[in-house]
């Protein structure tokens, strides 16, 4: 008996059919050759063969698997069942589906960015090397170091093989063969990929003599590039590219896939030319170790711990006694995903959830439905269908539902995912790669499959319990309804509703942390500008006379465009973060160690185009430039934390190695963290000490340092609609082989720098609108049943003289009463979920009772409405007719 | 699962039916009358196949895949199923020959009068 037998019986039965025909009418050819009359031949022909329908019975008899037999039939009988009840059907299988996808898209990334192994062998060995810091308030880690750092490392941890690398991918231009591109370049440290565990498909990596300062330009192609730009050419090694204009010689090709640890894609690697001077002064650099055979995590700890010397750590100052610093191992998997692990979180718990309330809404619905038809499977049961029979049934439907629920959900899960990644893709750069794979798939359909038995065990249960004699009898009852097992309902709606609440106090409090970031003053104002930036990472820009050139020939074409009021040329700007430089103000006897501040160069017009506040002093002008005396402007802040006592301007200050005077104090604008000091307010987006210096008076060296870091922006401020062409035009008029990136708006960059706080605000809010909805609908669903099961009651009560209010009080009152005792759980459950997102919350206490009472009575107020609504049916009852009928 | 044992039904001995039909299909492809009526007339009408017993033994056999079936045309130009033997079916006719020589010689001792 095969499977392929039981699915092809009905294309056999019909060659059956066709055969018997065939046989009688040969038969009955035959008899006419005999000599009967046709139709007496047929007769015999059909007499003689018996009853064609027995023959066909036995075959198909035995080509049966009786258990799949009855099974299709209580499918056919389900969807019977539940194309009746179309509007419970539509609610359970949407319901289902809207969470199904929900978790679809939150599991997906979850699982790919969190709990997927690396891609590297042995994972589990590899860590990053961070600064942990100790006060006595706080304790932290940072996962950036220094060159010194590094010379400690290498000179004295022999539990770990470890190497450099610089964070993530940058843009360059390169050219091969007369091929010019714009690729993606990360700069690694001597050993990189041997401490990964990747080799060199051809070639080798770098040495140690190649990774350090004055290296020779060697490079390691991408597997993409050399396909691309060398048609996999194997006898690439030692040809010569040009990378920002100089020239490099090929030393390998590594294999395909190898991202950055940022996720950027990279086509090709140059030396990090790992020192102690330039960027590796300070903690510019970022360190992957891999734990050494034979070694112990407590063995790297202690050496790292050991040589964690104050020589080694002189990037952060002296100590002072207050602060204690030393380097660490993070396992790297953890400390990789440390940023995106948080909101991955929020998210998880919150459609997780979601997922509860809507599971609790689905049970309660099955449960009023099968209140519903316990005289139908009382009958059933009555004519002799087995207990299981029924049980099976109703099993059957709710895997029925979990799978068009649970298909729908995969379907609208990848929309979603899209959604998700397209909110949040610049937020969290480790959801770009993310994709529905089959472990999602099959985590999902396990989740739709598992919430149905759920759902549908409890009815079944309940159905399985039966007195036919009684089912049948109550079904007509005469008498008051029993409240009889609709205390599981209402159990089940205090859930949803306690839930509910959490899910809104959390979004609740996410909106007012958003709503107090945005509405922060900026400092500037923000419409009408328009930015774009270009990478000076080029050989040609090297020194500041021709920067500076760019620079200025490029405003003043920008500035003669009409609708253009004013242009600048920033380092970075408002809502970025910026270049930290120590600064010193050079009158004070013992100056303070570890003084920081914001560092950008700028062009003349910078305040004007930005519509910054002059609060004292003057603005640079055109005469600010090379030769002429180094000033600078400072910001409030600076003035507020560095100068309490005195007026900064007049003063001097030592930045960038030089001696400048402040000539004038601009407003703050708000700008990412990037360090803290006493006297700042912390926030995602905060004002900080910021010097701004005229860009023609700055060192070459600034400029190539800053410049592997950063690339310097335009602003424009136009009344005309889009000035990006104008911008692209006049920088090309000066270099028109400068690539012109990122052109966007102030908007824009001002809504990135709070898209964290905006994706999860909006996130959170959504599904708890959701919860919300599903709560009203699982009290409404309550209430309504109640009515419809309680009506000859209330007709009798009201012929008896109570008044339609009393009644509808009586109904609604006991929903409501549900819904405050939910709300009160709620609040109190609030108080602990809430920790989950106390770090993200900013301008708001996590226990704000304002949000607390406004999420309960909003709730109370949409739960007595759900009540009300179906007990006002109450109202249009005739008691005669109740009572007759 | 309901399989009928072996399939020794029919009006014949046990399992001869089956013989029979792979005997007559050893040469020639038939369709299921004509294999009733060769029987019939190499049996010198004794043995007279119902269709109610051949139709389900063809079933059976070709279940076994000891025969095979294909949709063909009789010299009257009707439609029919055409039966003919596999070379499992062959196998299993020499079988079934030898099981049937060895049986009607056992028969034959028994019917003999004693000595």
């Amino acid at each position: 008996m095969s499977w392929r037998r039981f699915f092809r019986r009905s294309q056999k039965d019909d060659d059956r059919a066709a055969e018997i025909q065939a046989h009688v009418d040969l038969a009955s050819e035959h008899y006419v050759e005999q000599g009967m009359t046709r139709a007496q031949a047929q007769r015999e022909a059909r007499l003689r063969f018996g009853n064609p329908r027995a023959y066909r019975e036995g075959v198909d008899d035995l080509n049966r698997l009786p258990f799949f037999d009855a099974l299709q039939l209580d499918l056919r009988y389900a969807v019977r069942a539940l194309r009746r009840t179309p509007v419970f059907t539509l609610t359970v299988t949407a319901t289902l589906a809207l969470v199904i996808g929900a978790n679809t898209a939150v599991f997906t990334i979850a699982d790919q960015v969190l709990l997927r192994p690396l891609p590297f062998p042995q994972p589990d060995r590899l860590a990053v090397v961070a600064t942990h810091t100790q006060s006595a308030a706080s304790s932290g880690e940072g996962t950036s170091i220094s060159g010194a750092m590094w010379n400690a490392i290498r000179d004295n941890v022999t539990a770990a093989n470890g190497a450099t690398f610089s964070g993530g991918a940058g843009g360059v231009n390169f050219n091969a063969d007369g091929r010019a591109a714009f690729v993606q370049q990360q700069r690694v440290g001597a050993g990189y990929f041997h401490v990964l565990g990747l080799s060199p498909a051809i070639g080798r990596e770098f040495t140690r003599d190649e990774d350090r300062d004055e290296g020779p330009n060697v490079a390691i192609l991408s597997d993409g590039l050399w396909r691309s730009a060398f048609s996999a050419d194997p006898s690439v090694l030692g040809r010569a590219i040009t990378l920002r204009g100089e020239s490099y010689q090929i030393i390998g090709v590594m294999p395909p896939g190898i991202r950055s640890f940022d996720n950027d894609d990279v086509d090709l690697w140059t030396p990090l030319r790992t020192s102690t001077r330039g960027e590796g002064a300070n903690d510019n650099y970022g360190a992957i170790v891999r734990l050494a055979d034979g070694a112990t995590w407590p063995q790297l700890a202690a050496q790292l711990r050991a040589a964690s010397t104050p020589e080694a750590l002189a990037t952060f100052g002296p100590p002072d006694g207050k602060v204690e610093r030393w380097m660490v191992a993070l396992p790297m998997q953890a400390a990789l995903t440390a940023g995106a692990r948080q909101p991955i979180m929020i998210l998880g718990a919150t459609v997780a959830a979601v997922l509860l309330i809507a599971c609790v809404n689905i049970a309660s619905l099955c449960l009023a439905r099968a209140s519903a038809r316990r005289k139908e499977l009382a009958t059933r049961m009555a004519l002799g269908s087995g207990r299981r029979a029924v049980i099976r049934q109703l099993m059957v439907e709710s895997l029925l539902l979990a799978a068009i629920g649970g298909a729908a959900g995969l379907a609208l899960g990848a929309v979603a995912l899209d959604a998700l990644k397209y909110l949040g893709g610049d937020a969290f750069v480790e959801w770009r790669y993310v994709a529905i794979d089959g472990r999602t798939i099959l985590v999902m359909a396990g989740l739709a499959a598992f919430t149905s038995v759920l759902f549908g065990l409890a009815p079944a249960w309940q159905a399985s319990r039966i007195d036919v004699q009684r089912g049948l009898a109550a079904g007509g009852s005469r008498s008051v309804a029993g409240g009889a097992g609709h205390w599981v309902r209402r159990a089940l709606v205090v859930v949803q509703v306690a839930l509910g609440v959490v899910l809104l106090v959390g979004a609740g409090l996410l909106i007012r942390t958003f709503v107090a970031l945005d509405s922060l003053n900026p400092g500037f104002d923000p419409n009408g500008l328009t930015t774009a930036s270009v990478s000076l990472q080029d050989a040609r820009y090297e020194s500041g006379e021709t920067i500076s050139q760019l620079f200025e020939r490029s405003v003043s074409a920008l500035e003669q465009t009409p609708g253009v009021t004013a242009a600048a040329v920033t380092l970075e700007l408002p809502y970025t973060r910026l270049l930290n430089l120590g600064v010193t103000l050079t009158d004070e006897a013992a100056p303070p160690q570890g003084r920081m501040a914001n560092m950008s160069y700028v062009t003349a017009g910078f305040v004007r185009t930005f519509g910054m506040k002059l609060v004292a002093g003057r603005e640079l002008t055109a005469a600010d430039r090379a030769g002429a005396a180094p000033v600078v402007l400072v910001n409030e802040s600076f003035a507020r934390i560095y100068s309490p006592d005195r007026d900064v301007v007049g003063r001097r200050i030592r930045v960038s190695g030089a001696e400048r005077e402040i000539v004038g104090v601009v407003g703050d604008v708000q700008q990412k963290p990037s360090f803290f000091a006493a006297g700042m307010v912390r926030g995602p987006i905060m004002r900080q000490p910021g010097v701004f210096a005229p860009a023609s008076q700055l060192p070459d060296s600034l400029f190539k340092l800053v410049h592997t870091w950063f690339r310097p922006v335009w602003s424009v401020r136009a009344s005309g609609p889009d000035v990006s062409s104008a911008i692209r035009n006049a920088i090309a008029s000066v270099d028109p082989a400068l690539p012109v990136a990122d052109v966007r708006t102030m908007a824009q960059v001002r809504g990135e720098a709070l898209g964290v706080q905006r994706l999860l605000m909006t996130l959170v809010g959504v599904v708890a609108i959701a919860a919300l909805l599903l709560a009203a609908m699982g009290l409404y669903g309550l209430i309504s049943g109640a009515v419809t099961e309680r009506t000859r009651e209330f007709g009798l009560r009201l012929a008896l003289g109570a008044t339609p209010g009393g009644v509808i009080r009586t109904v609604a009152g006991s929903g409501v009463a549900l819904a405050a005792v939910g709300a009160a759980i709620g609040g109190g459950l609030s108080i602990v979920a809430v920790r989950l997102i106390a770090s993200l919350l900013w301008g708001v206490e996590p226990s704000d009772p304002g949000t607390y009472l406004a999420v309960t009575t909003f709730f109370l107020v949409v739960a007595t409405l759900s009540s009300l609504l179906p007990a006002l049916r109450l109202l249009r009852l005739d008691p005669a007719r109740t009572l007759r009928d | 699962m309901r399989r009928r044992p072996n399939g020794q039904d029919g009006d014949l001995l046990g399992g001869t039916l089956d013989m029979l039909v792979l005997r007559t299909l050893q040469t020639v492809s038939l369709h299921g009358f004509a294999i009733a009526q060769h029987i019939a007339k190499r049996s010198d009408e004794v043995l007279l196949v119902e269709e109610g017993s051949l139709y389900p033994a063809l079933h059976r056999l070709e279940e076994r895949g000891w025969i095979s079936a294909e949709w063909g045309i009789t010299e009257n130009n009707r439609k029919a199923r055409f039966y003919k033997l596999t070379p499992v079916g062959r196998k299993q006719l020499t079988a079934e020959s030898h099981r049937w020589s060895e049986l009607v010689a056992a028969v034959a001792r028994v019917m003999e009068p004693s000595s």
